[in-house]
């Protein structure tokens, strides 16, 4: 028994395309799919339903921790646990306690952003099955390629390969499953 | 347009691939890894005999140290500022740009954090600054500027690596898809962290690289103001002002602007990449220029008048500053970085290679005259007269500033030689778009 492919993925040449066909494989009824591209395309991104609001939610989040840990650090050391007085100062000085405040939020919310993306993405992943695809490499170029993942309910290997080659596209693949 | 898209990525991705870059970059870097020689010696020497081979006394304690520390840190915030402000306004320049002005941010970066770290003395307990629970007891004090330094150098190495590396992972790919090496692959390949260009990837590494560029903006403001704290809090009278951050922060970008300029003028003509980085561009970046030295002597005028309306010593100070022993420097300092950057008002000068070389140089020389003016004139006359003394730098500081010209070159020069300089996904795109619209 030969293996479930992974996908079957078309081969585009300009965004517009692409985004025709995804649009009409939405209407097809599909909901497991991908598309590539050299670039980002909003529009796409959009009629594929990603929303990216959890990026500013981690960021402001992680900035809120930096900040009160740093904080709440600074307060605790210099206040409680090895008390200075510096020319009769108070102990909680705050306005000398803002600064490192400020910075050390903006770098756990700056971290914590990127870090996360990576985490959002699954990256590193150095292997993945789009890569045995002869001819995916250009989709860091100057090709667009839409992958109907083999998990779709709909997925029917000759049908879903009969559907792609609708769109119009340059070229038509399988995408063998890996392992 | 897929033409087009191919013609960017073979111009950009092939200068990194290319197996032969010819002799100027071999001798440039010949030339960098030397001054990178001399810096190790000096460190080591400094390591080993101490910070007495270098010529700072009471009251000069930072001398060299701190001048050469503001200079590189001005020069970081102002490359990063420029670059989130490209990325944030979404403007066309920035597919030129501002991937090199992360570079010179973060190349900046490292060579400033060595000298707060060497001038500690005893180096190797640099990790004294952090709060860990050490067995004195003791915990750092933290109404000290010093340590507000701290966390704002790493933090501005941390976030502008980041932000550089996670830009750079797109094209990174790229590099991988086109290397004809094995080795390259493998490479680039592991950088590039298996991206595959997924549309839904890009979604959210655009949303993620704005929020980081948003977030570059008021850490660079803090950390030039913290740099000026360090001044601001003592007693000294010259310095003891509450201009100094705004007078760090707007000579800093300046001074930042001109390094951007200097590398796109230079890149434009040595790598031949005058199509994407174009006249218009270059223009655009010599009238920013431009604007932030009218900024610059804007606030030497303040400076002035802010002397002027102060009680007696902090005004003796400031015009010892400008008339005393250092009054060359100061003076040197209106030439280089406000006086010469007016060529720039011309058309031909915004548009010409040795123009841009002239004045990028000009405004970093200047700039550096300013912080040796307000570091070393400004300590001149303090309250006690019998610590009024010069100060000159020895030899082991002079190769030590020397040594990290060298390392910031050679990181630039491996920069260029390695990686994409330009966006190559950015300018993909802007070039779809001409093409659609």
């Amino acid at each position: 028994m030969t293996q479930a492919p992974y996908g079957v993925m078309a081969e585009f040449k300009t965004p517009d395309a692409l985004l025709a066909a995804v649009r009409s494989a939405k209407r097809a009824g599909y909901t497991r799919f991908d598309a590539y591209s050299p670039f980002p395309l909003p529009d796409l991104a959009e009629e594929l339903g990603v929303r990216t609001t959890v990026i500013p939610w981690i960021a402001f989040v992680a900035g809120l921790i930096g900040a009160g840990l740093q904080y709440g650090a600074q307060y605790w050391m210099n206040a409680v646990d090895y008390p200075l007085n510096v020319g009769g100062r108070p102990l909680d000085s705050w306005p000398a306690f803002i600064p490192a405040t400020l910075i050390v939020a903006i770098l756990w919310a700056g971290a914590a952003t990127l870090i996360g993306l990576l985490l959002i993405l699954r990256l590193p992943r150095l292997h993945h099955p789009v890569f045995a695809v002869h001819g995916f490499e250009r989709a860091s170029n100057d090709r667009f390629f839409l992958c109907i993942l083999g998990d779709d309910p709909l997925f029917e290997d000759n049908e879903t390969r009969g559907f792609l080659e609708a769109q119009s596209p340059m070229i038509v693949r399988e995408v063998p499953a890996c392992g | 347009m897929s033409g087009r898209a191919q013609a960017v990525t073979s111009t950009v991705a092939d200068v990194a691939l290319s197996r032969r870059f010819g002799w100027v970059w071999w001798i440039a870097l010949l030339a960098s890894g030397a001054l990178v020689l001399l810096l190790g010696y000096t460190l080591i020497s400094v390591a080993i005999l101490g910070v007495g081979v270098w010529g700072v006394n009471i009251p000069f304690v930072w001398g060299f140290d701190l001048i050469n520390y503001a200079w590189w840190i001005g020069i970081a915030n102002g490359a990063s500022l420029f670059a989130a402000i490209l990325v944030l306004r979404r403007h066309g320049l920035r597919t030129a740009v501002n991937r090199f002005a992360e570079g010179v941010a973060f190349f900046a970066v490292i060579c400033a954090g060595i000298f707060p770290i060497v001038h500690l003395g005893r180096p190797w307990l640099f990790y004294w600054v952090f709060p860990y629970p050490a067995t004195f007891q003791v915990w750092p004090q933290f109404r000290s500027t010093l340590t507000w330094d701290f966390w704002a150098i790493s933090t501005h190495a941390i976030v502008t690596s980041l932000l550089w590396y996670v830009g750079l992972i797109p094209d990174l790919a790229t590099l991988r898809d086109r290397a004809r090496t094995r080795a390259a692959k493998r490479v680039y390949g592991v950088f590039a962290l298996g991206w595959r260009g997924s549309v839904r990837h890009w979604a959210y590494h655009q949303r993620a690289y704005r929020l980081v560029a948003i977030l570059v903006l008021p850490l660079i403001l803090i950390m030039q103001s913290t740099v000026a704290f360090e001044f601001a809090v003592t007693l000294v009278p010259d310095w003891h002002e509450t201009r100094q951050p705004l007078h760090f922060v707007a000579t800093g970008l300046a001074q930042g602007l001109s390094i951007v300029l200097l590398v796109a003028v230079l890149l434009r003509w040595g790598l031949r990449l005058g199509r994407y980085i174009d006249e218009e561009d270059v223009d655009l970046l010599g009238r920013l220029v431009l604007a932030s030295a009218l900024v610059s002597g804007y606030l030497y005028l303040d400076e002035i008048a802010s002397a002027l309306l102060a009680e007696r010593i902090p005004q003796e100070a400031t015009f010892n500053r400008i008339t005393g022993d250092y009054a060359g420097l100061y003076w040197m300092s209106i030439v280089y970085s406000i006086v010469i950057p007016q060529l720039l008002w011309l058309k031909a000068a915004r548009q010409s290679t040795v123009a841009g070389i002239f004045v990028g140089i000009s405004i970093g020389v200047g700039i550096w005259f300013d912080r040796f003016s307000i570091i070393i004139g400004g300590l001149q006359t303090d309250y006690l007269p019998s610590i009024w003394r010069t100060y000159a730098p020895t030899l082991p500081e002079t190769g030590l500033f020397l040594g990290t010209l060298g390392l910031f070159a050679a990181l630039l020069l491996l920069f260029v030689r390695f990686l994409p300089v330009v966006s190559m996904f950015e300018t993909r795109h802007d070039e779809h778009e001409e093409a659609s619209s």
